[in-house]
């Protein structure tokens, strides 16, 4: 299976997967990827990823900031903020330092944020399970 | 403090404690406590026991009304519970039924 | 007193234990213990610490919440949020603040298994690529009479008949899948390796991404 070969046509460190190209199989690397194309695979980078509007990847990704603008059906593991633009579509759970999504968005999935209620609403609850 | 409004539309089931002064224009069920004054408005419902500042009502209250201070029933309040209070108003057209006591 | 446009204000310094329910909205800048369901918009002000689930049609949220937000046209999350429980509703937004639970938006699907007006819209070429190889004999065997190679091994294996590149719109699958019949094909029997590992390749993208993605995931 072609492993991701991509090229350096943007700016500095970051990799583009162009929205013509299809790749089967995992995405490593240390500097940024911006995913035009469609991948299935998993996508561990160092820096940040971008899944451009258009995009489609089944994938787990792992970056430092990462932002889906287009599909993605995979979890997200992101060392900085996660951004999910009006035009994602996103199944898969989201842990990161931030989360943020815009109006529009479709998402269903877990997020995942560290922080702590403020004194008075407790610790954790573990209601939501019996939801789903 | 912002004081607390408790819309015509809503009706709240439990106890409701406010450091804060309440306007209440729907209904309450269980327990009112104020450390401020209670209006209870023409059309609001309280089913509750009521422990406040000064008290106005004008609408419907089941329930002992403790007050620290005055307690004003306006005409259209219909009242059924005892009333404990410094002072106490009966307005032409309120309805009472129910115990005075005045001994703070 | 307006009765159906009446607002409730939960103030600072105030404590409800119970539910809340009814018409008009409500703005919470104190607590709630219980349940939360009226009709109109909730605000949950900064400040606000709600420990219950909360339901409305729109519901802002500025201050701490323990509990589940469902809301029948939006929710949004603000600067100095905090909620811990699920978020459910046709539109969700958020801009600020933190959250740890389970998010559903949209038509709660999250990528879609299978072409999606998204894909097609940006390349119809990318749709049209799974359509081609699993469409009838005739519109791939039209174009491609001069690359018999595959031809011979006919007994419908798309991926011969995607091997011959003729439609512009295979192009970039073809390139992948050329190479892997022709790689085998040079190290071992011919009409063998056409059935081999293409094939695998070949029937996911027939189905279209569906097939893909659920046997990929």
């Amino acid at each position: 299976m072609a492993q991701a070969r991509t090229k350096n046509t943007v700016s500095g460190d970051a990799s583009l997967i162009g929205a013509g190209t299809r790749v089967r199989g995992r995405v490593t690397g240390d500097g940024d990827v911006v995913i035009g194309g469609h991948v299935e695979g998993d996508v561990v980078v160092r820096g940040d990823v971008t899944i451009e509007d258009g995009a489609r990847c089944t994938s787990n990704v792992e970056g430092h900031a990462v932002t889906v603008a287009g599909e993605l059906a995979g979890d997200v593991s992101a060392s900085g903020p996660v951004v999910v633009g009006a035009t994602a579509r996103l199944r898969g759970n989201v842990r990161g330092a931030q989360f943020s999504m815009e109006d529009g968005a479709s998402f269903a999935g877990r997020v995942e944020c560290e922080f702590e209620l403020p004194d008075g609403l407790g610790e954790d609850h573990a209601a939501p399970a019996r939801r789903r | 403090m912002a004081s607390t409004v408790i819309g015509a539309g809503i009706t709240i089931e439990g106890e409701v404690t406010a450091d804060d002064d309440v306007v209440v224009q729907g209904t309450i069920r269980g327990k009112l406590t104020s450390r401020d004054a209670v209006t209870v408005e023409s059309g609001a419902v309280v089913e509750a026991d009521v422990a406040s500042g000064p008290l106005s009502v004008a609408g419907a209250v089941t329930g002992n009304i403790t007050s620290s201070d005055r307690v004003d029933l306006q005409a259209g309040a219909k009242v059924v519970g005892n009333v404990k209070a410094t002072r106490i108003t009966i307005a032409d057209g309120a309805q009472f039924k129910g115990n005075v006591d005045m001994d703070v | 007193m307006a009765t159906r446009d009446a607002v409730t204000v939960i103030g600072r310094g105030t404590h409800v234990r119970g539910k809340v329910a009814g018409d008009g909205d409500l703005e919470i800048q104190g607590r709630v213990d219980g349940s939360v369901a009226v009709d109109g918009d909730v605000t949950i002000e900064q400040g606000g610490l709600v420990a219950s689930d909360v339901s409305g049609r729109r519901i802002v949220v500025r201050g701490a919440v323990k509990g589940d937000l469902t809301a029948t046209e939006s929710i949004a999350l603000e600067e100095g949020a905090r909620v811990v429980g699920d978020l459910r509703a046709p539109r969700v937004a958020i801009v600020g603040g933190l959250v740890r639970g389970y998010v559903q938006s949209g038509d709660g699907q999250g990528a879609p298994r299978g072409a999606v007006k998204s894909a097609a819209v940006a390349r119809p070429a990318v749709a049209a690529k799974p359509a081609v190889p699993a469409a009838k004999p005739a519109v791939v065997a039209a174009p491609a009479p001069s690359a018999p190679r595959a031809v011979q091994a006919s007994n419908g294996s798309p991926a011969a008949r995607a091997a011959q590149p003729a439609p512009q719109q295979v192009a970039h699958v073809s390139r992948e899948r050329a190479e892997a019949p022709r790689a085998i094909s040079l190290a071992g029997g011919a009409p063998a390796a056409k059935q081999g590992p293409p094939p695998q390749v070949v029937p996911s993208l027939k189905k279209g991404a569906k097939g893909a993605l659920k046997k990929k995931a």
